[in-house]
């Protein structure tokens, strides 16, 4: 049995009349682990799909499953790095790793989650940023506290929602390299969510494209079998490397080129910004130009898989 | 000139002209006093003050100096229970408005609360809200002495120590100064990102860790700018309360000296008032800005 499954789903948003289908008949089979990475376009659905896995979203038809097991909510079986890191920024980088190891280790004791919480630490390399608040950290030790966090849930699989896109390039090389290592000492199964096909093919033992079509769908799985540990510099030239991504990228675009959809989205938002604190005197607070209000229903038109 | 002396020296100049031309527009209502002695009926002598300016009674900026110096240069003197020193006074109010706050301040935050969580909630009671908020603070203290009318708090002396007058007073004050709590509280819990419920669900924080780790801290900075409306109007009340109950304050000090026509102490008081008010806002907004989270 696999460890995680994905059987006919389909998902789709907005009522009836202005609705988008963003995922038709979505079929994923992970084994125990197996380091899956899924890539495509952005706004093709791929965060639709992990969030299936994590339970934020539910499928319309069909199910997503863990040990044969209907997910119907969030858990920390299946632990979820988020794209923008999401770490709370009035707590610590320990506090914000104690926050998920004392939900989910309750009946430990606090010297063995506190030992728990600094090994996590140690593994992404933090230790010395430990006290320190997520502002005072960069974008790459956000992400890896994010990681540690996750990790810390002892989860049985790890969901990456493109973790390393808001990184520049070179942190994203670091990371891939650091999480690569994490994975080959403790191989945890991990579904990996990202838009690059370079790097899907540098850390993953599977790679299974998202089709951009509309609505979109997984194409067939890419079985990458360059041995480990991968030297980022050689595999440039592996020729099983330059096969499976050329092989990657015509069957990712050759999809798109079949498809294009556009869909409307109404987006309301909150009204009402509280006061401004920034004024310290009266002069500057009778020169500003206004109360600020979010009252405008602003329609925007986004086009997906364009 | 460099731009910044200039700037500097603009925000300094500037504003002192304005006071300036305050006072002279002032001196013009007023207009000169000429102060004349004579004999009564009665054969006592008694002083007769004529103006030549607009406005019969009003004194002029120095009269005004010169009747406050001993309530600003003994800010703290009692010489009895309505004569005692400006910031003797004021500090009673203080201490009133204190209390209305915190009472507007724990009943408020979770009424927010409630309001920024539950849309059904927020559905039940905006009306209420809506129609309750707007009530002057004038239109409260009756119903505050008539719901707290039998309250009688009595020490050792037999001299009552809390009674309705002083329950009414932090009703008044509690539920004028509550409503921007309530409102801003309400706007924050609704504006929290849901990045950061989406990790309370993943991480699957119990409901009050994910109130006080996740939902609180997010929403602090609005709930301290309500926090510094709250305090503001607080402010607003008291003086209006003091004159109704006739409590020993700023605000009651100012009215027995209207009563007793030295009209130069109206002038003091509010000034004063002014001045503590302005003091208060700028020191929440210091605390406020400690609050302000990512």
């Amino acid at each position: 049995m696999p460890l995680i499954e994905i059987k006919g789903a389909s998902k789709g948003f907005g009522l009836p009349g202005s609705r988008t289908e963003v995922l038709k008949n979505i079929n994923l089979f992970v084994e125990e682990g197996e380091f899956v990475v899924i890539v495509g376009y952005s706004g093709s659905g791929k965060s639709t799909l992990i969030n299936l896995l994590s339970g934020l979203v539910k499928p319309d038809t069909g199910m997503a499953l863990i040990e044969g097991k209907v997910i119907t909510e969030p858990g920390p079986d299946r632990g979820l790095v988020f794209q923008n890191y999401s770490l709370l920024p009035w707590l610590t980088v320990e506090e914000n790793i104690a926050l998920a190891v004392e939900e989910v280790f309750k009946d430990w004791t606090p010297e063995q989650r506190k030992e728990h919480i600094a090994k996590h630490i140690a593994m992404v390399k933090l230790s010395h940023a430990a006290h320190k608040l997520p502002k005072e950290l960069s974008g790459g030790m956000r992400q890896r506290v994010s990681v540690a966090r996750t990790l810390a849930m002892n989860p049985k699989v790890l969901l990456m929602d493109e973790p390393l896109s808001a990184l520049d390039a070179l942190t994203r090389a670091q990371l891939q390299d650091e999480i690569s290592d994490i994975w080959m000492q403790n191989k945890t199964t991990v579904i990996w969510i990202t838009n690059d096909p370079d790097e899907a093919i540098l850390v993953a033992d599977k790679v299974i494209p998202l089709l951009p079509t509309s609505p979109a769908t997984l194409g067939e799985t890419m079985i990458v079998d360059i041995e480990r540990p991968r030297d980022r510099k050689a595999i440039n030239h592996d020729p099983k490397f330059k096969k499976l991504r050329a092989e990657l990228i015509s069957t990712l675009l050759d999809a798109k080129g079949r498809n294009k959809v556009k869909s409307s989205v109404q987006i309301s938002l909150p009204d009402i910004l509280p006061e401004d604190l920034t004024y310290t005197n009266s002069l500057q607070f009778l020169n500003r130009s206004g109360p600020k209000r979010r009252s405008d229903n602003k329609r925007e038109e986004v086009e997906v898989a364009a | 000139m460099h731009l910044i002396q200039r700037f500097k020296l603009d925000s300094i100049i500037l504003p002192f002209g304005a006071i300036l031309v305050c006072c002279l527009l002032w001196y013009l209502i007023a207009g000169k006093s000429v102060i004349t002695e004579k004999i009564d009926d009665f054969g006592d002598k008694i002083k007769v003050t004529k103006r030549a300016g607009l406005s019969a009674d009003l004194p002029t900026p120095v009269e005004t100096w010169t009747a406050s110096k001993l309530y600003i240069t003994e800010p703290f003197a009692k010489r009895g229970e309505l004569d005692q020193g400006i910031l003797r006074f004021t500090w009673m109010s203080l201490v009133l408005v204190v209390q209305g706050y915190f009472i507007a301040l724990v009943i408020g935050t979770p009424i927010g609360f409630c309001l920024g969580l539950s849309k059904k909630f927020a559905t039940a009671f905006d009306p209420i809200i809506q129609v309750l908020r707007p009530v002057s603070p004038l239109a409260w203290l009756p119903l505050g002495m008539i719901l707290f009318s039998g309250v009688k708090i009595v020490n050792g002396d037999g001299r009552t120590t809390f009674g309705a007058s002083d329950a009414a007073a932090l009703f008044t004050i509690a539920i004028c100064a509550m409503w921007p709590t309530v409102m801003n509280t309400a706007v924050g819990v609704r504006a929290v990102p849901q990045d950061y419920l989406n990790v309370a669900k993943v991480l699957k924080l119990s409901r009050s860790k994910t109130l006080w780790k996740v939902l609180v801290p997010a929403t602090l900075p609005y709930m301290f700018t309500g926090f510094r409306l709250s305090l503001g109007i607080a402010w607003l009340v008291i003086v209006a309360v003091e004159m109704l109950t006739g409590r020993p304050g700023v605000g009651g000090f100012l009215w027995q000296q209207y009563n007793a026509n030295s009209y130069a102490h109206i002038i003091l008081c509010i000034l004063t008032i002014g001045v503590v008010g302005y003091v208060l806002d700028r020191l929440m907004s210091v605390v406020e800005s400690r609050f302000k989270t990512a």
